[in-house]
C-alpha cells in the first residue's frame, strides 16, 4: 500500500486526477478495449472530479472509451431527486466530460427486483473484464462504498441497511429531516472493490483521521471496512495533512520518505508492462 | 451549423433562475423540437448527450424577453389598419423578424382605442403567430376603448366607450368570437404541448359596466388589466378580487399616490388588515351608473380636456384630494404575529404591474419604490410606438393625421409640445435601466422581463423560463446586459456583428 500526503483537498484532487489521467492515457483505451473505472460520490472526490474535468476541457484526457461503474445508490429515491447519486454524478462529473451515456453504469435503486439488479451489476462488471481502477472515498466510520461497519469483507453487490451514523450524517442533505433519509442502499461489496486491479482512495479532513489510522495502522477488521485494503496488492491512499492527525508520527514519516521512490516504482511497473507482464507488480512492501 | 443529433449544450454560462438568481450551469436544448431539455434525463434515459457544444465565454443565457405592451415598431403601428389584411400581416411579420435584436422573443401587439367597428377585424388578425426565424406574436392586448376619459392620455376621446350592457358591450365591440372561452385556434393551447396564445384587455373598472364584467372575462381566460383609470382604492381592490391581475403602465394614466386613498398604485401595498376581512366575505360591488366610488376629476380640467384631441400630461392633471381615509371597520382578530419577517397570510393576491423603465415615464425613485413593495409582480414593458427601432436616428418623424414626433434619445414628444407621446425604449435597455434604478441584480431585472410577464399571462410553462419542456427561446447577454445573440425555438435568429 502507498500513502500519499498532500497539503489540502485541492492538492489531493490534483494528484489523483493526474494519476487517473495517466492510467487512462497509458492504457490507451479503444471501443473494443475500454478502460473500466469505478467511481464514488460524496464530498471528498469533488476536487478530483474538478481536476479531471479541467484535463478533459484542456484536451489532455478523454472519456470516450472509458466505462464507469458507480459504487452505490439509495433505494427508493427517485433518480432525479437532488440527493440521488445519479443526480450527483451527472451534476459533478458526467455532464462536463465527453463520456457517452451508454458507458455509464449506476445501480438502479428503484428496480422492481433489487436482488436481480445487484446480480446483474456484478455480471456486467465481469463482462467488461473487471474494474481496472476503483476510486473510492470513506465515511467517518471507515466505510468504503456503503459497506458499513460489520459488513462482510467478502461481500458482493447487494442491498444494505445504512448505519444510524450515516443516516444522521446524511440528514443535512434532506432538510435535517431524519425520516426523509433513505434507510437502504444498493452498494458494491468489499470483495467487489478488492477484485479491481487497482484501488485509489481519497481521505481528506480531520473528521476522517481516526478512520484512516484504524484502516492502515491496525489489523484487518470488518468494523473499519477500509482496512480490507491491506489485502489488496495495488492500493493507493491519498490524504491531506488534516486526515493524518491520528496517525503515528512514525507512520507519517515513513510514508513521506518512501514517496520519492514512487517514480521509480512507476517506472519499474512501466518497464515490466512493456515486457509483457500484465500483473501489477505490487507495492513497495 | 446544426448538431448531428439535434442536441445543443450551452456551457460556460450563467443561467437566470425563476427566483432571480444567476447560476453557473449548462443548458441543453433540442433544436429540432425547439425545446429546453431535462439534461439529466436526456443523459440517463435517452442515453444521449449533445453533439454540439457552444461555449458562451461566461456570458448570461436568459430566457427570451417578453414584451406584453408594445404598440408598434420598425415603422409599423399595430393600431393602424388600412383595409389590407396582407399588408397588415406583412407589417406584423416585419416587427416579429426585427425585434429579436432587442432580445425580445415573444410580444403582445397592443392596440390603442380604435373606432369601434375596427376591433373585430384587428383582433381577428392578431392571432398568435410564430414562424421560424422570428419572435412569437402571442395574441393581443386591447388598451381601450373602455377607459376613463380623464386619464385617456393619447387615446382618441371620441372613440372612448362605456359598457352599459356589461359583458354584452364587450362582446359587441371586440367581437364575441374574439372573446370566446376557447377559440378555434385554441388560445389556451392544446394541453402542455400546444401553442400559447393570450388576450389582455386594459380597461377602467369605474367605467359603467366594466367592473361587473371582470369576473366573466377572467373566466374566459382573458387577462384583465386596470389602466387609464381613476378607480378609488375600494374599487381597484374589488376589481382585483374579481380577477384583475395586472396594472397597465403603473404611475401613468392613473391618480398619483395619495396617502388617504392610494387608489390603483396603492394595490402594491395592499394591507393584510384590509384585504381579507375575516368575518363576512365582501363581494365586490361596482357602480351601475354615475358613482362616487372613483375620484371626481375637477370640472375645469375636464372642460379643458374636452377641448381637443391634444394629449394631456398624465403626471400632473391631478384630481381633487380625497377628503380622508374612509373609516375602517376595526376587526380584532386576536393574536398578532410573533415571528420576525413573516408577513401575515393574505388571501388577496396583489396584481402584476407594468413599468416603462426608460427613465422618462417614471422617475428611478418611483421605479424602486414600486419594485421594493412588490418585486414578484413587476413586469417591464416598452409601450413602444411604431418609431421604435434601435437603429433610428434622433430627429423629427412622421406619425399620423399629419402629426409629427420628435425623437431625442429615448424621449418622444409631439412636435411643438412637451407632451410625451409614448416610448421608444427597447426592452433590453429597460432591463439594464431597471438594474441600475433599483439596485437589483441583473438576474432579478431579467426576471421582470421574462418569468414575471409569463406568469402574469399564465404561460410560464412555455415562455420566460428555462424549465425543461419550455420553448428554447433564448437571449445571450454580456455581463452589462447587452444583447449578443437571440434564439427562437432552438434556432439562432440574430447575432451581434463582432466589432
Amino acid at each position: 500500500m502507498r500513502l500519499i500526503i498532500r497539503d489540502d483537498p485541492k492538492a489531493v484532487g490534483e494528484y489523483i486526477g493526474n494519476y487517473i489521467a495517466k492510467r487512462i492515457n497509458d492504457f490507451n483505451p479503444t471501443p473494443e478495449k475500454p478502460f473500466v473505472l469505478g467511481l464514488p460520490t460524496g464530498s471528498s472526490p469533488i476536487p478530483t472530479y474538478k481536476h479531471l474535468i479541467s484535463l478533459v476541457k484542456a484536451g489532455k484526457l478523454s472519456f470516450k472509451n472509458v466505462v464507469t461503474f458507480n459504487m452505490d445508490e439509495y433505494v427508493g429515491l427517485p433518480e432525479d431527486h437532488p440527493e440521488s447519486y445519479h443526480t450527483f454524478m451527472f451534476r459533478e462529473f458526467f455532464s462536463h466530460v465527453d463520456i457517452p451515456p451508454s458507458q455509464v453504469n449506476i445501480l438502479n435503486g428503484n428496480a422492481k427486483n433489487l436482488i436481480e439488479e445487484c446480480k446483474d451489476y456484478e455480471a456486467k462488471i465481469k463482462k467488461y473484464g473487471g474494474i481496472e481502477l476503483f476510486l473510492g472515498g470513506i465515511g467517518e466510520d471507515g466505510h468504503i462504498a456503503f459497506n458499513e461497519p460489520g459488513s462482510s469483507l467478502a461481500s458482493r453487490t447487494r442491498i444494505k441497511t445504512l448505519a444510524y451514523d450515516t443516516i444522521l450524517a446524511n440528514a443535512r442533505f434532506f432538510n435535517n429531516d431524519i425520516a426523509a433519509v433513505p434507510r437502504m442502499a444498493l452498494t458494491v461489496g468489499v470483495a467487489t472493490v478488492l477484485e479491481s486491479r487497482e484501488v485509489v482512495v481519497v481521505v481528506t479532513g480531520q473528521r476522517k483521521a481516526l478512520a484512516l489510522s484504524k484502516a492502515i495502522e491496525e489489523g484487518v477488521n470488518h468494523l473499519w471496512t477500509l482496512s480490507a485494503l491491506q489485502l489488496h496488492p495495488w492500493a493507493l491512499i491519498v490524504v491531506d495533512e488534516d486526515a493524518t492527525a491520528e496517525l503515528h508520527v512514525k507512520t507519517v514519516k515513513y510514508f513521506k520518505s518512501i514517496e520519492r521512490v514512487q517514480d521509480e516504482v512507476e517506472a519499474a511497473h512501466e518497464a515490466l508492462k512493456k515486457q509483457g507482464v500484465d500483473e501489477p507488480v505490487g507495492s513497495m512492501e | 451549423m446544426t448538431s448531428p443529433n439535434g442536441l445543443i449544450c450551452f456551457t460556460n454560462c450563467l443561467l437566470p433562475q425563476e427566483d432571480g438568481a444567476l447560476v453557473h450551469k449548462d443548458l441543453w436544448i433540442d433544436e429540432r423540437r425547439g425545446v429546453i431539455l431535462d439534461s439529466q434525463k436526456t443523459f440517463f434515459l435517452r442515453k444521449e448527450r449533445p453533439d454540439r457544444v457552444i461555449d458562451l465565454g461566461g456570458n448570461i443565457l436568459s430566457p427570451g424577453f417578453i414584451d406584453i405592451q408594445i404598440n408598434g415598431a420598425y415603422n409599423f403601428d399595430f393600431s393602424i389598419y388600412e383595409g389590407d389584411d396582407e399588408a397588415y400581416r406583412a407589417g406584423l411579420r416585419t416587427v416579429a423578424e426585427k425585434i429579436v435584436e432587442t432580445g425580445v422573443t415573444s410580444l403582445l401587439p397592443t392596440i390603442i382605442t380604435q373606432e369601434r367597428s375596427l376591433y373585430p377585424k384587428l383582433l381577428h388578425l392578431l392571432r398568435p403567430y410564430s414562424s421560424t426565424g422570428s419572435a412569437t406574436l402571442l395574441g393581443w392586448h386591447a388598451e381601450g376603448p373602455f377607459i376613463q376619459f380623464a386619464k385617456r392620455g393619447a387615446h382618441a376621446p371620441q372613440f372612448l366607450l362605456s359598457a352599459q350592457n356589461g359583458l354584452k358591450s364587450f362582446d359587441e365591440v371586440y367581437g364575441a368570437e374574439n372573446l370566446a372561452v376557447t377559440e378555434d385556434w385554441l388560445m389556451a393551447g392544446e394541453g402542455e404541448d400546444g401553442p400559447v396564445g393570450v388576450r389582455v384587455i386594459t380597461a377602467a373598472p369605474e367605467v359603467e359596466g366594466v367592473g361587473s364584467s371582470i369576473e366573466e372575462l377572467t373566466r374566459r381566460g382573458i387577462v384583465f388589466s386596470i389602466g387609464h383609470s381613476i378607480a378609488s382604492t375600494g374599487l381597484a381592490t374589488a376589481a382585483v378580487q374579481s380577477g384583475a391581475r395586472l396594472i397597465t403602465h403603473l404611475f401613468n394614466a392613473m391618480p398619483q399616490l395619495h396617502h388617504r386613498d392610494p387608489s390603483i398604485i396603492g394595490l402594491l401595498g395592499a394591507s393584510p388588515h384590509l384585504s381579507s376581512p375575516p368575518t363576512s366575505p365582501v363581494s365586490p360591488t361596482f357602480p351601475t351608473g354615475a358613482s362616487a366610488l372613483h375620484r371626481v376629476p375637477s370640472g375645469v380640467k375636464r372642460a379643458a380636456a374636452e377641448k381637443g384631441p391634444q394629449a394631456t400630461s398624465e403626471a400632473f392633471d391631478d384630481v381633487q384630494t380625497p377628503p380622508q381615509t374612509p373609516v375602517l371597520r376595526a376587526h380584532d382578530i386576536g393574536e398578532l404575529s410573533l415571528q420576525k419577517g413573516k408577513v401575515a397570510e393574505m388571501s388577496f393576491e396583489r396584481p402584476f404591474y407594468e413599468m416603462i423603465v426608460d427613465g422618462i415615464h417614471s422617475h428611478p425613485n418611483s421605479v424602486r419604490l414600486a419594485y421594493s413593495s412588490y418585486p414578484e409582480g413587476c413586469v417591464l414593458i416598452t409601450d413602444a410606438m411604431k418609431i421604435l427601432d434601435p437603429n433610428l436616428k434622433d430627429g423629427v418623424h412622421e406619425w399620423r393625421d399629419g402629426k409629427r414626433f420628435v425623437k431625442a434619445g429615448d424621449k418622444l414628444y409631439l412636435e411643438g409640445t412637451d407632451t410625451l407621446a409614448g416610448s421608444v425604449v427597447t426592452l433590453d435597455k429597460c432591463v439594464r435601466n431597471f438594474s441600475r434604478f433599483t439596485g437589483c441584480s441583473l438576474g432579478e431585472a431579467i426576471k421582470c422581463a421574462t418569468y414575471n410577464p409569463a406568469k402574469c399571462l399564465g404561460i410560464e410553462h412555455k415562455k420566460g423560463t428555462l424549465r425543461p419542456g419550455a420553448d428554447a427561446d433564448l437571449v445571450v447577454l454580456d455581463r452589462k446586459g447587452k444583447v449578443l445573440g437571440t434564439w427562437v425555438r432552438g434556432h439562432e435568429v440574430w447575432k451581434r456583428e463582432s466589432s
